[in-house]
């Protein structure tokens, strides 16, 4: 079978003989109006603004805050600050160019979706199958971070663990917990994820708030004055490229694109906001963090080193509310995680790029319970390496690469409109902002460990063979 | 609890009432019109056909029994065949694998509506929100009524309970176009708690008064009061009398917000069927400027005249 001169539909079989299934026909963009599809069934649209606001920043706030402040002010001293602040404005180059494509084709999918369209099979496999392997090492590395809260939260209680190491223990556990609740929860917790991002985002600006004014002595305490960029200029760079991890959550939002309400106003206001919120808060973060302890005793308390910051603040109190706070944060990004990857497998299946019984969903519990278990399956064996700065940064790297390749797909699809291409929401000087996008996701990639690059390409050469030897045949580009 | 029976033509019509909406009182008004729009059904005056929603978890077996088709066969139906997804489930990955499915099990219970000569409009959503879904659709088709879906026999008796003002006009046109058999009666029951400004002997008198002006015969229609402090609890209770109960959709108080709709409370402890009178929304609804009268009707009656 090959491809025919219609262009809008998609074509080939895989090994396995199954062909790439287009669902939707319809999707209005301004509107509450649900997506129709070919028979006339209407997907309603349920998320509003807040809603995609709550899975950008909840996806993304776990990590910055809760697990990187002690790491990156041991690598780069206070100019960690400025290592998030980069991540930032990459994030946004980013989100713009997303937000456009995300507006022109609001579909399930998100990255995958807009590159497989734009630039074809090839590399939408690569992207599409790195990205699940990108989300299940994401997801890893924020159960990790839960487990360091439990471990903390422990030994705030004084239970006595007596030395044996806890912290994977407890992230396995809540691995298969939240995994099991995925599979089999039928009780929807979109509210709940809006009320749990809402409490974190005052328990920090409190504290940002109270740690801010102290940092510049309004209290009157001497902060520690340090060197800004103790270790020189190229720290400052890795740090930014390990921290992009607290970056990755923005591109989740276009991932439920398919279920946002008018996609033309709230995609692009999500993604933007999200970053631009999260932002902000890491920039805070680190200045209120190395304001209070110098970088060295702060790389020492690790992962909860934001812990150590509130009890200097406010005592055992603060402690407690930073250690809730870091629970309810890692829990929120580990969940949110599991559920983009169900939704990237899902979007793969649905193109027969990988068996369509990837994509299946159960009756009885209505739940995708095969690409969920393609999520939280090597999620455990991950967490079980328990390496938080490899998880982080390969995480990051499959999720640059395909940040790379949506300016790519930008490009193409601006310097030859389809007619279908009308995006509500246009990239202002977009070959500027879309090329800056590229070359500095890519960029960013340059400053890893030499580990997590051979593991990240390793995933992408891997991706390229699967598609080579399963669905060489298949043909999205172009095909809505 | 006290009760106090009279039958319609026993009670006195009170003065005309103080106009409690703006919808009421466009109602009012034209009824004493000389109804150029009316229409009949078994020589009864209709003024807007009723629509009536039945949304149906098909999917999981929900369907209504063939005394309720029969029952709701004068009215103009919609079916709307829904599936409510867990978050984790997008809507379009489970419309590839369920939507045949779901869509052969609501033409199955269109072609009993068509049997019965009628002639249904049919609906599949998947949706995260079953609550918004249906919001959505009954907007969309200006439904008069939403039906809450349990089983029920042959249908005579019907219950409408009355707690607050209700769009008589609205319920007029639902109860008189589905009240054909001999054997049909209609209890107007008004209920009201201890110390409440709401009068329910003069609502039920003015709902009974206007079935009676659209030709109802006054003798199948009962009305009685109760004064309860717990008239959902009482509601269901009753139920068990009851072959369908039609009633207005809860405002929203704080216990709704906690326990849920107190139509969807009683739909879950009653034994019958329960019909929700929908109010207009702000868009269906007549404004009050009379110059702005003639689309918003050709809008809010779409589907009839």
């Amino acid at each position: 079978m090959t491809a025919s001169g219609e262009e809008t539909v998609a074509s080939g079989e895989n090994r396995a003989g199954e062909t790439p299934q287009t669902a939707i026909v319809s999707t209005p963009e301004g509107t509450d109006e649900p997506s129709v599809t070919e028979t006339g069934t209407e997907l309603e649209r349920t998320i509003g603004l807040t809603g995609g606001i709550a899975i950008g920043v909840g996806t993304m706030i776990g990590a910055g805050i809760f697990v990187f402040p002690g790491i990156a002010a041991g690598r780069a001293g206070p100019a960690a600050a400025v290592s998030f602040g980069l991540g930032a404005i990459i994030a946004l180059l980013v989100a713009l160019p997303a937000s456009e494509l995300a507006t022109a084709m609001p579909k399930s999918g998100g990255g995958y979706y807009f590159i497989s369209r734009a630039l074809g099979a090839l590399p939408g496999a690569i992207v599409g199958i790195s990205i699940w392997l990108g989300l299940v090492f994401a997801t890893a590395f924020y159960l990790v971070g839960f487990g360091n809260y439990a471990a903390a939260v422990l030994a705030e209680a004084g239970v006595d663990v007596a030395g044996v190491p806890v912290v994977v223990p407890l992230a396995l556990l809540f691995g298969v917990f939240l995994t099991a609740l995925n599979l089999f929860g039928t009780e929807n917790a979109a509210a709940l994820q809006n009320y749990v991002v809402g409490l974190l985002l005052t328990i920090l600006v409190i504290f940002l708030g109270y740690g801010g004014l102290d940092a510049l002595g309004v209290f009157g305490r001497a902060s520690t004055p340090e060197t800004f960029a103790p270790f020189g200029a190229t720290p400052v760079f890795t740090t930014a490229a390990l921290v992009f991890t607290s970056y990755l959550g923005f591109a989740q939002v276009a991932t439920v694109a398919g279920d946002i309400k008018r996609p033309g106003r709230n995609l692009p206001l999500a993604m933007i906001a999200s970053v631009v919120l999260v932002g902000v808060l890491y920039v805070a973060t680190i200045f209120v963090a190395t304001s209070a302890f110098g970088s060295a005793a702060l790389a020492s308390f690790g992962e909860t080193a934001i812990v150590e910051v509130a009890r200097n603040f406010g005592g055992r109190a603060g402690a407690i509310a930073i250690l809730i706070a870091g629970l309810l944060a890692t829990v929120s990004s580990a969940n949110a995680s599991i559920l983009s990857t169900s939704r990237a497998v899902f979007a793969v299946s649905k193109d027969a790029l990988v068996p369509g019984i990837a994509g299946r969903v159960n009756l009885r519990y209505g739940t995708p319970h095969v690409a969920l278990s393609m999520a939280g399956g090597p999620v455990l064996v991950l967490v079980a390496l328990g390496e938080v700065e490899v998880l982080a940064e390969v995480a990051s790297f499959l999720h640059l690469v395909m940040y790379s390749l949506m300016c790519v797909a930008l490009f193409a699809m601006r310097r030859d409109e389809p007619e279908w291409y009308d995006p509500a929401f246009r990239v202002p000087a977009y070959p500027l902002v879309a090329g800056l996008g590229a070359v500095s996701s890519a960029g960013l990639i340059l400053f890893m460990q030499p580990t997590s690059q051979i593991i990240g390409i390793a995933i992408m050469l891997a991706s390229a063979g699967w598609y080579k030897y399963y669905a060489d045949d298949v043909q999205l580009k172009g095909v809505l | 609890m006290s009760d106090d029976r009279t039958t319609a033509d026993e009670a006195e019509t009170g003065p005309d009432a103080d106009p409690v909406t703006s919808t009421e009182t466009e109602a009012r008004d034209r009824s004493t019109d000389p109804e150029p729009d009316r229409a009949t059904a078994g020589g009864l005056a209709i003024r807007e056909p009723p629509v009536v929603l039945l949304p149906l978890a098909v999917l999981d077996g929900e369907t209504v029994s063939e005394s309720l088709v029969e029952f709701l066969a004068p009215t103009k139906e919609v079916l709307l065949a829904y599936h409510e997804l867990p978050e984790q489930t997008p809507t379009e990955q489970a419309s590839l694998q369920f939507e045949e499915r779901a869509r052969e099990a609501i033409e199955d219970l269109a072609d009993a509506f068509r049997d019965a000569g009628s002639d249904p409009e049919t609906r599949v959503v998947f949706t995260h929100g079953r609550q918004q879904t249906i919001d959505r659709v009954a907007g969309e088709v200006g439904a008069t009524a939403v039906l809450l879906p349990n089983p029920t026999g042959d249908i005579d008796e019907v219950l409408v309970p009355i707690r607050e003002p209700i769009d008589d006009d609205r319920l007029a046109d639902l109860v008189t176009t589905l009240i054909e058999g001999e054997n049909d009666r209609v209890t107007l029951w008004g209920l009201t708690a201890e110390g409440d400004d709401f009068d329910p002997a003069r609502a039920v008198e003015r709902a009974a008064e206007e079935l009676r002006e659209r030709g109802v015969d006054s003798a199948t229609v009962t009305t009685e009061t109760s004064v309860t402090a717990t008239p959902v609890r009482d509601i269901v209770e009753r139920s068990a009398d009851a072959d369908v109960i039609v009633m207005r959709e809860g405002t929203g108080s704080v216990v709704s917000v906690l326990l849920g709709d107190d139509a969807e409370r009683i739909a879950t402890g009653a034994v019958a069927p329960v019909l929700v009178l929908r109010d207009r929304t702000p868009s269906e609804a007549e404004p009050d400027d009379p110059s702005a009268d003639a689309d918003a009707s050709g809008a809010a009656h779409g589907s009839g005249e």
